[in-house]
Protein backbone atom coordinates (compact mmCIF):
# COMPACT_ATOMS: atom_id res chain seq x y z
CA UNK A 1 0.00 0.00 0.00
CA UNK A 2 1.05 3.56 -0.47
CA UNK A 3 0.87 6.56 1.80
CA UNK A 4 1.37 10.02 0.34
CA UNK A 5 2.60 12.08 3.26
CA UNK A 6 2.64 15.83 3.12
CA UNK A 7 6.17 16.32 4.45
CA UNK A 8 7.91 12.95 4.17
CA UNK A 9 7.28 11.83 0.63
CA UNK A 10 5.54 8.66 -0.43
CA UNK A 11 5.89 5.60 1.76
CA UNK A 12 5.21 1.99 0.89
CA UNK A 13 3.78 -0.14 3.66
CA UNK A 14 1.95 -3.38 4.29
CA UNK A 15 -1.21 -3.78 6.29
CA UNK A 16 0.81 -5.80 8.82
CA UNK A 17 3.11 -2.80 9.46
CA UNK A 18 0.26 -0.66 10.76
CA UNK A 19 0.53 0.10 14.49
CA UNK A 20 -2.76 0.69 16.28
CA UNK A 21 -2.98 3.22 19.11
CA UNK A 22 -6.37 2.32 20.53
CA UNK A 23 -6.37 5.23 22.96
CA UNK A 24 -5.10 7.66 20.34
CA UNK A 25 -2.17 10.00 21.01
CA UNK A 26 -2.69 13.18 23.08
CA UNK A 27 -3.06 16.10 20.70
CA UNK A 28 -4.12 13.86 17.82
CA UNK A 29 -7.31 12.36 19.15
CA UNK A 30 -9.19 10.31 16.64
CA UNK A 31 -6.06 9.06 14.86
CA UNK A 32 -5.32 5.44 15.69
CA UNK A 33 -3.45 3.93 12.78
CA UNK A 34 0.21 4.74 12.25
CA UNK A 35 3.26 3.47 10.44
CA UNK A 36 6.82 3.87 11.68
CA UNK A 37 9.79 4.59 9.44
CA UNK A 38 13.30 5.87 10.07
CA UNK A 39 14.48 9.17 8.69
CA UNK A 40 16.92 8.82 5.79
CA UNK A 41 19.04 11.81 6.81
CA UNK A 42 19.64 10.40 10.30
CA UNK A 43 18.61 6.88 11.23
CA UNK A 44 18.64 7.70 14.92
CA UNK A 45 15.25 9.31 14.31
CA UNK A 46 11.90 7.92 13.28
CA UNK A 47 8.61 9.26 12.03
CA UNK A 48 5.42 7.80 13.41
CA UNK A 49 3.03 8.72 10.63
CA UNK A 50 -0.73 8.64 10.65
CA UNK A 51 -2.23 6.73 7.74
CA UNK A 52 -5.49 8.58 8.41
CA UNK A 53 -4.08 12.10 8.09
CA UNK A 54 -1.34 12.86 5.56
CA UNK A 55 -0.07 15.85 7.59
CA UNK A 56 0.54 14.10 10.90
CA UNK A 57 4.02 12.62 11.32
CA UNK A 58 5.62 12.75 14.76
CA UNK A 59 9.41 12.79 15.17
CA UNK A 60 10.69 10.17 17.59
CA UNK A 61 13.94 8.76 18.86
CA UNK A 62 14.97 6.12 21.36
CA UNK A 63 15.43 7.69 24.79
CA UNK A 64 18.08 5.09 25.63
CA UNK A 65 20.57 6.36 23.05
CA UNK A 66 21.36 9.51 25.02
CA UNK A 67 19.98 8.55 28.43
CA UNK A 68 21.50 5.20 29.28
CA UNK A 69 19.92 5.04 32.73
CA UNK A 70 16.40 5.86 31.59
CA UNK A 71 13.92 3.46 33.17
CA UNK A 72 10.29 3.00 34.16
CA UNK A 73 7.90 0.23 35.02
CA UNK A 74 4.97 -0.93 32.96
CA UNK A 75 2.19 -2.18 35.21
CA UNK A 76 0.36 -5.43 34.53
CA UNK A 77 -2.62 -3.60 33.12
CA UNK A 78 -0.45 -1.98 30.42
CA UNK A 79 1.33 -5.25 29.67
CA UNK A 80 -2.05 -6.85 29.16
CA UNK A 81 -3.56 -4.07 27.04
CA UNK A 82 -0.49 -3.99 24.79
CA UNK A 83 -0.24 -7.82 24.82
CA UNK A 84 3.39 -7.66 25.93
CA UNK A 85 4.84 -11.05 26.85
CA UNK A 86 8.54 -10.35 26.86
CA UNK A 87 10.91 -7.36 26.81
CA UNK A 88 11.72 -8.25 23.20
CA UNK A 89 8.20 -7.19 22.19
CA UNK A 90 8.76 -3.65 23.36
CA UNK A 91 9.99 -0.64 21.47
CA UNK A 92 10.22 2.59 23.48
CA UNK A 93 10.37 5.89 21.64
CA UNK A 94 10.14 9.51 22.77
CA UNK A 95 8.94 12.57 20.90
CA UNK A 96 11.54 15.11 19.81
CA UNK A 97 11.03 18.84 19.37
CA UNK A 98 13.47 20.18 16.82
CA UNK A 99 15.01 23.64 16.76
CA UNK A 100 17.45 25.26 14.38
CA UNK A 101 19.75 25.67 17.38
CA UNK A 102 20.81 22.13 18.29
CA UNK A 103 21.14 23.01 21.96
CA UNK A 104 17.43 23.82 22.08
CA UNK A 105 16.31 20.44 20.77
CA UNK A 106 14.38 18.58 23.44
CA UNK A 107 13.14 15.05 24.05
CA UNK A 108 10.05 14.22 26.09
CA UNK A 109 11.22 11.72 28.70
CA UNK A 110 8.01 12.18 30.68
CA UNK A 111 5.72 10.60 28.10
CA UNK A 112 7.29 7.69 26.19
CA UNK A 113 5.45 5.84 23.43
CA UNK A 114 5.34 2.13 24.11
CA UNK A 115 5.02 0.00 21.01
CA UNK A 116 4.58 -3.75 20.89
CA UNK A 117 6.55 -4.49 17.72
CA UNK A 118 5.07 -7.94 17.31
CA UNK A 119 1.42 -7.24 18.04
CA UNK A 120 1.61 -3.75 16.47
CA UNK A 121 -0.07 -2.06 19.41
CA UNK A 122 1.00 1.26 20.87
CA UNK A 123 0.22 3.70 23.64
CA UNK A 124 1.77 6.87 24.97
CA UNK A 125 2.08 6.76 28.74
CA UNK A 126 2.81 9.59 31.17
CA UNK A 127 5.30 8.72 33.88
CA UNK A 128 4.90 9.65 37.51
CA UNK A 129 8.57 10.51 37.92
CA UNK A 130 9.63 14.02 38.82
CA UNK A 131 13.12 13.61 37.39
CA UNK A 132 11.95 13.02 33.82
CA UNK A 133 11.08 16.20 31.97
CA UNK A 134 8.72 16.96 29.10
CA UNK A 135 11.47 19.17 27.70
CA UNK A 136 14.80 17.45 28.37
CA UNK A 137 17.60 18.90 26.24
CA UNK A 138 18.63 16.09 23.89
CA UNK A 139 22.26 16.98 23.38
CA UNK A 140 23.36 17.24 26.99
CA UNK A 141 22.43 14.98 29.84
CA UNK B 1 -21.79 17.99 34.41
CA UNK B 2 -22.35 17.37 38.09
CA UNK B 3 -21.26 20.04 40.54
CA UNK B 4 -21.41 19.23 44.24
CA UNK B 5 -20.16 20.82 47.45
CA UNK B 6 -18.11 18.79 49.89
CA UNK B 7 -16.56 19.74 53.20
CA UNK B 8 -13.22 18.70 54.63
CA UNK B 9 -13.32 15.01 55.46
CA UNK B 10 -16.20 14.28 53.12
CA UNK B 11 -15.96 12.05 50.06
CA UNK B 12 -17.52 11.25 46.77
CA UNK B 13 -17.70 7.84 45.19
CA UNK B 14 -17.40 7.33 41.44
CA UNK B 15 -18.57 3.97 40.26
CA UNK B 16 -17.80 0.98 42.44
CA UNK B 17 -14.16 1.52 43.17
CA UNK B 18 -13.12 5.16 43.04
CA UNK B 19 -13.26 7.35 46.14
CA UNK B 20 -12.15 10.96 46.33
CA UNK B 21 -11.88 12.59 49.76
CA UNK B 22 -11.30 16.23 50.57
CA UNK B 23 -8.38 16.13 53.01
CA UNK B 24 -7.60 19.79 53.44
CA UNK B 25 -8.75 23.16 52.14
CA UNK B 26 -6.84 26.38 52.44
CA UNK B 27 -6.33 29.62 50.59
CA UNK B 28 -7.77 28.61 47.28
CA UNK B 29 -6.35 25.11 47.15
CA UNK B 30 -7.90 21.76 47.97
CA UNK B 31 -5.97 18.65 48.94
CA UNK B 32 -7.65 15.47 47.70
CA UNK B 33 -6.98 11.86 48.45
CA UNK B 34 -7.94 9.46 45.70
CA UNK B 35 -8.43 5.72 45.99
CA UNK B 36 -8.77 3.99 42.66
CA UNK B 37 -7.76 0.75 40.93
CA UNK B 38 -4.26 0.71 39.48
CA UNK B 39 -5.66 0.54 35.96
CA UNK B 40 -7.10 4.04 36.31
CA UNK B 41 -4.71 6.75 35.18
CA UNK B 42 -4.79 9.82 37.39
CA UNK B 43 -3.06 12.89 36.01
CA UNK B 44 -2.85 16.57 36.71
CA UNK B 45 -4.61 18.01 33.69
CA UNK B 46 -1.89 20.56 33.02
CA UNK B 47 0.62 17.73 32.58
CA UNK B 48 -1.63 16.05 30.02
CA UNK B 49 -2.00 19.41 28.23
CA UNK B 50 1.78 19.82 28.26
CA UNK B 51 2.20 16.39 26.63
CA UNK B 52 -0.43 17.29 24.03
CA UNK B 53 1.42 20.48 23.15
CA UNK B 54 4.78 18.73 23.07
CA UNK B 55 3.39 16.04 20.75
CA UNK B 56 2.24 18.76 18.37
CA UNK B 57 5.67 20.38 18.45
CA UNK B 58 7.15 17.03 17.42
CA UNK B 59 5.49 17.47 14.01
CA UNK B 60 7.99 20.16 13.18
CA UNK B 61 10.39 18.48 10.76
CA UNK B 62 13.73 19.97 9.79
CA UNK B 63 16.03 17.60 7.94
CA UNK B 64 19.00 19.99 7.96
CA UNK B 65 19.02 20.06 11.75
CA UNK B 66 18.65 16.28 11.92
CA UNK B 67 21.74 15.81 9.77
CA UNK B 68 23.82 17.62 12.39
CA UNK B 69 22.80 15.48 15.36
CA UNK B 70 25.02 12.54 16.20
Amino acid sequence: MQLNTKYHGTKEYNEKDVITFNKGIPGFEGLKKFILFSIEENEMFYILHSIENEEIGIILTSPFTKFKNYEFNLNNEKLEVLKINSPEDVLVLSTVTLDSNIENITINLKAPLIINKNEKLGEQIILDNESYLVKQPLTKE
Amino acid sequence: MLVITRKKGESILIGDDIEITVVKTEEGSVKLSITAPKSITILRKELYKEVEEENKRALNFNEDVLKEIK
